[in-house]
């Protein structure tokens, strides 16, 4: 299978804590695969060294065919990253943000897209507002118009709903899922349980950097002995999982 | 597609938005006065002085030496500082948005570096500009001239600081510690050469014994600079600064080729030493971008740690309500500690002045020193101590919806707010007079003696007030006038029109200071003048007294207008555009 993300090994260490260790991961086209895990078990260090922020300790990322330590430029012209929040310059437009993102990409045909997902994320009027004028919600949209501009293969996604009405929620829902039909592979880190499990194919749990399931939701249920493992909710197998990980304990 | 040509997109549509937003402000009245005011300001210090119609004919060899000198300094203390100070990582920074934006981008990390090294140059052009403005016309007959020596001057010590940030990262990544110790063994010998160099130079033109022939003191600077070691030790940074100082354009022409192919080989260096930088540019954006937001609410300021000292008093569940406000920022005060440590730090900068002076009384008759020391920095405080300790609503009206939720009526929680800088403002004032006045005026003058106990109980009745009437001048201008005196200082405007509005609100603090004072000064007058007869100058403390209580009155008053004003303050609308 061809696979648009392949991830082997991979670690993050900041000088003597391990943030990632041995990862090991596929995410084929039109797969939305959830991240989840407590606070501080690597999720956004994960993120980043598959957006090529961060350049992994050690192991591999290929995107799309391209080497992410070989290839920088060709993989990250393959990919979008969206982070929990927006950062925006200052004194750019949005439609100049736009703009800005095409020229980056190479993306020709930018104004009709960007009109396009200017009124897919409701935006449409707002093309000559500065970031400081537009709502925690609006700036969400706008990051997300800006990934979606070059038409990216993997995008990755951390905590994508935070600051959306709930009809923002369901546009923004039912765009990722048009995404992952279209074909692009997603990576969506959420602590929204219920997000992940409506939109996800396929969950991978990380707990203290490691990876401590991988697979469906039912693989997982299926996986977990006990006598509640068949009907245990997404939140229930969750806390199971994490909490033997010692990362983070049960509330009493 | 091309990286260069997005970021050269990037820079001019932000400059002409930016531009345009200011524009725009101008057209609500504050800003215009702001900018209005603001404009004049500089023309009146800056430009004013500035000779457009010629150069000047020719620099004093005074000024000139200095000129060199400090420029010659400045820029070996920028290399030392980039080989010894701070940790061992690369120097660029990139703001949160530049991560978010750039590094996930089809953008190669050479590019990434030449962004930023573009913005350093910028930025050394910019530093030379203002150098060129307020310096330049001083110690260069031709500023265009100075301008450029000075661009390239400032532009290579930014690319040497780039690359010692490489090369420290390299030796602490290969080495670890035995790289530190072999760094700073190599600084160690560089500065006793130094050291000996200057000794031999010292050594070689004694300080002149007198100072009253003009000139003396010129030729010896210029003798001792000229010594062999050091003129060795000094040349490398003449060499960089030789085009600024440059006189007219054959010697420009003749001092640019060295500095350019400096500053060719430190670009080289650059490029040869370039080490991965991605994690120290996202942790340390992350790092600005969460100082930045602490204190937009109100937090500790940047690189200050919260201590975990204890709480001042236990506090009861039982009393006035407001007595915890005043709890909250006696902790804050003293786990901040900053104020404090600001005041120390200027009487030990005091001190050591004293020292270089040759004041040798300082260290034979402490109390001497001590006593007229003790009551200056009382006295001082009455004016530096509002400014400096600000644990009040200049601190908490950032967190406006909070303290508006508490259940206490507005002058309770003006009063409250005021109370703990007061109070710590005020015992400060007290603790110095106390150890002033015990300790002697410092002199036998019976003047002096006749004056100094009363004159000091005066002091000790009145400054406090005195304090306490700045603070509420002070966090008056923050309720009052929110959108002229922004209580979190990170989103405050810049510009010309924010620097016109900080003029005029300042003015106008002093004006209403000014007039508080003046009617506390009459009443003093009024009460202290008829009992002179009697008491004679024991009077005094009875004036400060009456003075102090109508101090006291105002800022009682005050409180419960300000109260009023404080329920309905709405700062939404003067939010930073």
């Amino acid at each position: 299978m061809d696979f648009v993300l392949r991830v082997a090994g991979l670690e993050k260490r900041y000088g003597a804590v391990n943030a990632v260790q041995g990862l090991t991961f596929a995410v084929a086209p039109g797969e939305v695969l959830g991240l989840v895990g407590p606070n501080g078990a690597g999720k956004t260090s994960t993120l980043r060294c598959l957006a090529g922020i961060l350049p992994p300790t050690s192991g591999r990322v290929v995107v799309a065919g391209y080497d992410l330590a070989k290839d920088a430029v060709d993989a990250k012209r393959e990919l979008a990253f969206l982070p929990d929040e927006p950062r925006f310059f200052d004194y750019l437009t949005v439609w100049e943000h736009l703009n800005f993102t095409a020229r980056l990409y190479g993306v020709e045909d930018w104004e009709e897209r960007g009109k396009a997902l200017l009124e897919e994320m409701e935006l449409t009027g707002k093309e000559k507002a500065l970031p400081g004028e537009l709502s925690r919600g609006m700036k969400q949209k706008l990051s997300i118009a800006c990934g979606f501009l070059h038409s990216p293969k993997l995008i990755l996604l951390d905590e994508p709903l935070t600051g959306l009405d709930p009809i923002g929620i369901r546009r923004m829902k039912a765009s990722l899922r048009r995404r992952a039909e279209e074909g692009a592979a997603l990576v969506l880190s959420s602590h929204l349980l219920p997000l992940v499990e409506e939109l996800c194919h396929r969950l991978l749990v990380i707990a203290g950097g490691r990876a401590m399931a991988l697979g469906s939701l039912e693989a997982i249920r299926s996986r977990l002995s006990g006598p509640e493992g068949e009907s245990a909710s997404l939140e229930d197998l969750f806390v199971r999982i994490t909490s033997g990980a010692g990362t983070e304990k049960p509330p009493p | 597609m091309s990286f260069s040509s997005a970021v050269v997109f990037l820079w001019l549509a932000s400059s002409r938005n930016r531009l345009r937003l200011q524009l725009q402000r101008l057209r609500r009245p504050r800003y215009l006065v702001g900018a209005l005011v603001g404009l004049g300001y500089i023309y009146s210090i800056f430009l004013r002085r500035l000779e457009f119609g010629g150069a000047l004919s020719s620099v004093p060899p005074g000024v000139r030496l200095f000129a060199e000198l400090s420029l010659v300094l400045s820029a070996l203390v920028t290399v030392f500082s980039a080989w010894a100070l701070g940790p061992d990582r690369p120097s660029l920074t990139f703001t949160e948005t530049e991560v978010v934006q750039l590094f996930p981008a089809p953008v190669t990390r050479s590019s990434l570096l030449h962004y930023k090294l573009a913005r350093g140059i910028l930025g050394a052009a910019v530093g030379a500009l203002f150098a060129s403005l307020f310096v330049g016309r001083l110690v260069s007959p031709a500023p265009g001239l100075f301008f450029l020596g000075a661009f390239l001057s400032l532009g290579t010590l930014y690319l040497h600081a780039t690359a010692a940030s490489f090369m420290r990262t390299r030796w602490a990544e290969a080495w670890g510690t035995r790289g530190l110790v072999a760094r700073w063994a190599v600084l160690g010998c560089v500065l006793a050469a130094v050291g000996l160099a200057a000794y031999a130079a010292l050594e070689a033109h004694p300080f002149p014994r007198t100072l009253s022939i003009p000139g003396v003191l010129r030729n010896w600077v210029q003798a001792v600079v000229a010594s062999p070691g050091l003129s060795a030790v000094l040349w490398p940074a003449r060499l960089l600064v030789a085009p600024a100082l440059a006189q007219d354009s054959s010697a420009f022409l003749s001092a640019v080729p060295p500095v350019l192919g400096l500053a060719l080989a430190h670009y080289v260096w650059v490029r040869l030493a370039e080490v991965p930088f991605e994690e120290s540019a996202v942790t340390q954006a992350e790092t600005r971008t969460r100082e930045r937001s602490q204190r937009a609410s109100g937090g500790v300021a940047k690189g200050r740690a919260l201590s975990s000292r204890k709480a001042p008093f236990r506090l009861s569940a039982r009393g006035r309500p407001e007595v915890a406000l005043i709890w909250k920022n006696l902790i804050t005060r003293r786990r901040m500690a900053g104020g404090v440590a600001s005041v120390l730090a200027s009487l030990l900068l005091g001190c050591a002045i004293v020292a270089m002076m040759g004041e040798s009384r300082f260290f034979t008759d402490t109390r001497r020193v001590l006593g007229p020391l003790g009551v200056s920095l009382a006295a001082m405080m009455a004016v530096v101590g509002p400014s400096v300790f600000r644990m009040d609503l200049r601190m908490d009206l950032p967190k406006l919806d909070l303290l508006r939720a508490l259940p206490l009526a507005g002058w309770q929680v003006v009063g409250a707010e005021l109370t703990a800088s007061a109070l710590m403002v005020g015992l400060l004032q007290l603790g110095l007079l106390a150890v002033g006045l015990l300790s002697g005026p410092g002199a036998e003058d019976p003047w002096l003696l006749t004056w100094w106990w009363p004159g000091g109980v005066a002091l000790a009745v009145l400054l406090p007030s005195v304090s306490l009437a700045g603070l509420f001048v002070q966090n008056a201008a923050v309720v009052l006038f929110p959108a002229w005196v922004p209580a979190d200082r990170t989103g405050s405007a810049r510009g010309i029109e924010a620097l016109g509005q900080r003029l005029l609100t300042l003015m106008g603090s002093l004006v209403v200071s000014l007039v508080g004072l003046l009617r506390a000064a009459l009443a003093g007058a009024v009460v202290g003048f008829p009992l002179w007869s009697s008491l004679d100058v024991w009077a005094l403390p009875l004036g400060a007294a009456a003075a102090s209580a109508v101090l006291a009155g105002e800022v009682v008053l005050g409180v419960l207008l300000l109260g009023r004003a404080f329920e309905h303050l709405d700062v939404s609308e003067d939010r930073p555009e």
